[in-house]
């Protein structure tokens, strides 16, 4: 029994480290810009495609990787340039439309790049390996997926609370007109904000990659549709835990809701059902204590919507 | 626009301060419009055969859907992403009612619309407390929610076999060819849609606009924000509940599958999206959207397989933009259109045509691309 408690905590570090990096990545446009970020998804995926098309055309897979990344920096840059940067953030429906029709426009982007080819076979780029240890198995994904991510994460934290440009961003995040005032571009700071978030997105799914390799159906199917409810809305989650303001917090949440999905498989039967609901439990519990309050001012909030 | 001025003033009705002899007659003029209009908009699915005409049908249930997208979102503000869930209760209750128990179609259609009852309620519990973004992520999280829970068991949903839903038969009236019951979904639709514009002219209506410009204006007027929420989304609701009965009727069998997600949320953002394009606070802008949306599927309907792609991204541009220039959608930017061309005729009309023009050049050229 323990040996399956350790073998599924690794599965659960896993998916947190994954659904972590997701959340990061929303909070930190959300907090930085005010939208609520529905084409993250949409556009690390175009990290995937590029990355398919590289290790198709044979190039070695740890390189590929490398160089897809900057495709969905690009990419979520390039969407607040020429799309969020005039909205208004009063009107957070309009945004959350906007959002939908980016995501409309990249996937659709995605799909048809992909179109000409059938990628039904997907390179892993991480070696897949079973070490034995102890009588626990722990799969060499899981292992580099939970600690990359972990590691990444870290590095951000550090970046964002140490470096110049990290401290702009959270002074434009804080007082965007005191911001301004002390000699801090605006747009530049939002436009990084998309940047790095779309990244960390990007990787994230780059990271779940090695794990759906052979998936039948090829990359769309593992990619498109079937992660929504597995992965992003666990990622939205993860993110109110910090009030969708708080970074560390986030990545917390990424662990708590990867762990308690795969730690509920070895629950006795009336409660391992709630496995596939228990996310939306988490989130409307999450929503009902108002955790945004815990992390932020009312002052804070009232900019992030005004 | 302050929320005062929302409950003072009845919404603006097109020529409201002329003396009433002529407003008379612009009223029978615009009713002839109306008339013509509908008349030439149930005719659009004749040149795709019988296929159209079950597009068209469905694009008029997305209609009465879209309706309550219009009703919850557009009057009264708030950000419901879970339309579809409660068209699917809806369908579900139909099959149960229909196909379990032997109940006609018409008594069917209101139990559905019952039946949305006490989960709008409590998706009301719950916007009592939260605002905007919250209340999006709350819809969207309870629609993954229930398609993983309810609209996996077996009890509700008819297990895999689903529940089948004759379309209904009115003495010598036979609905059960796609023509027919696509003018009865038609039908359907304009009276909800009249229903929804005079919600939209009615105390109500007014409190619903107050609230979503400003809460506590609203409030001090006298206005119950808690209880107005609440109504919008039960009204809202239990349109889409009627949707899902017409939709059960329309497919004929129906399963939990298309309501369980990710399929759902993104049949949800669709419609929302499609009602944005239209015009998200008018009736009229459902109607719009769900047109659109019958354009595109019939488009794609027998085209290349990367024709969908390409009218992914063209929609999604054109979604961008609209919401940018001209956050009223389609039904908007045409009133914008017409008063332009009543100051500036050949300007105006000069823009309107280059738009159409542009519009159908770049709708041509993707399907030739597609090809």
């Amino acid at each position: 029994v323990t040996a399956a408690i350790v073998e599924v905590t690794f599965f659960g570090l896993a998916a947190g480290a994954v659904i972590g990096l997701l959340a990061l990545g929303l909070v930190l446009i959300y907090r930085t810009t005010g939208v609520l970020n529905l084409a993250h998804w949409a556009i690390g995926l175009l990290s995937v495609v590029a990355y398919v098309f590289l290790t198709a055309g044979g190039v070695p897979a740890p390189l590929a990787v490398i160089v897809a990344l900057p495709v969905s920096v690009i990419a979520g840059a390039a969407a607040y340039r020429w799309v969020f940067r005039k909205m208004s953030r009063s009107k957070q429906i309009l945004a959350i439309l906007v959002a939908v029709g980016v995501a409309q426009v990249y996937s659709s982007l995605a799909a048809l790049t992909l179109r000409f080819e059938q990628f039904t076979r997907l390179e892993p780029w991480l070696p897949v390996r079973d070490w034995r240890l102890l009588g626990v198995t722990v799969r060499s994904t899981d292992l580099v997926t939970a600690l990359t991510g972990i590691a990444v994460a870290a590095g951000f934290l550090v970046w964002f609370r140490r470096a110049r440009a990290g401290r702009a961003l959270r002074a434009v995040a804080q007082n965007r007109e005191a911001a301004v005032l002390a000699g801090i571009d605006e747009d530049r700071a939002s436009m990084l904000a998309w940047g790095i978030g779309s990244g960390l997105s990007a990787l994230a799914l780059l990271l779940v990659l090695p794990h759906v390799a052979g998936t039948q159906g090829g990359l769309l199917t593992a990619f498109d549709v079937s992660p929504l409810g597995t992965l992003l809305i666990p990622a939205f989650g993860a993110a109110l835990v910090g009030g969708l303001v708080n970074l560390p917090m986030a990545l917390a949440g990424g662990f708590v809701f990867g762990l308690s999905r795969e730690l509920l498989i070895l629950a006795p039967k009336p409660w391992s059902d709630l496995r596939p609901s228990i996310a939306a439990i988490l989130i409307v519990i999450l929503l009902l204590l108002r955790t945004e309050r815990l992390f932020a001012s009312e002052q804070e909030l009232e900019a992030l919507e005004s | 626009v302050s929320a005062q001025a929302a409950v003072e003033t009845a919404p603006r009705r097109e020529g409201s301060r002329q003396p009433p002899a002529s407003r008379a007659r612009r009223l029978t003029s615009k009713h002839l419009a109306v008339v013509v209009g509908l008349a030439l908009v149930s005719l659009l699915p004749v040149p795709f055969g019988d296929y159209g005409f079950f597009l068209g049908a469905y694009a008029a249930i997305y209609g009465m859907i879209g309706l309550s997208v219009v009703v919850v979102t557009g009057y009264s503000g708030l950000i419901s992403l879970m339309p579809y869930t409660f068209a699917g209760i809806g369908a579900m209750t139909a099959g149960l009612a229909v196909g379990s128990w032997g109940w006609p179609f018409w008594l069917a259609i209101p139990l559905a619309a019952a039946a949305t009852v006490p989960f709008a309620l409590l998706v009301g519990m719950a916007s009592v407390r939260l605002r905007g973004l919250y209340l999006a992520l709350a819809t969207l999280t309870l629609s993954n929610a229930l398609g993983e829970t309810l609209f996996r068991s077996e009890a509700v949903t008819g297990g895999g076999a689903g529940w089948n839903i004759p379309r209904p038969v009115v003495g010598p009236i036979d609905f059960s060819s796609d023509v027919s019951f696509y003018f009865l979904c038609l039908a359907t639709l304009v009276v909800l849609l009249w229903m929804a514009e005079g919600l939209r002219s009615s105390r109500l209506g007014r409190a619903m606009s107050a609230v979503r410009t400003n809460e506590v204006e609203a409030q001090a007027l006298g206005v119950n924000p808690y209880k107005t929420k609440l109504v919008a989304l039960l009204i809202g609701s239990m349109m889409a509940g009627v949707g899902g009965a017409f939709l059960g009727a329309l497919l004929v069998n129906v399963t939990g599958t298309p309501f369980r997600s990710p399929v759902v949320e993104i049949t949800s953002l669709l419609l929302v999206t499609a009602v944005a394009i239209g015009g998200i606070d008018r009736p009229l802008g459902a109607f719009v959207g769900a047109l659109t949306l019958f354009v595109v599927q019939a488009q794609v309907f027998g085209g290349a397989a990367s024709l969908q792609a390409y009218l992914g991204i063209y929609t999604g541009v054109i979604l961008i933009l609209l919401l940018h220039l001209n956050p009223d959608g389609l039904v908007g930017l045409a009133r914008r259109l017409r008063a332009l061309i009543r100051a500036r005729p050949a300007f105006g009309s000069g823009v309107t045509t280059a738009l159409i023009v542009g519009n159908v050049g770049i709708c041509w050229l993707i399907v030739a691309v597609a090809e």
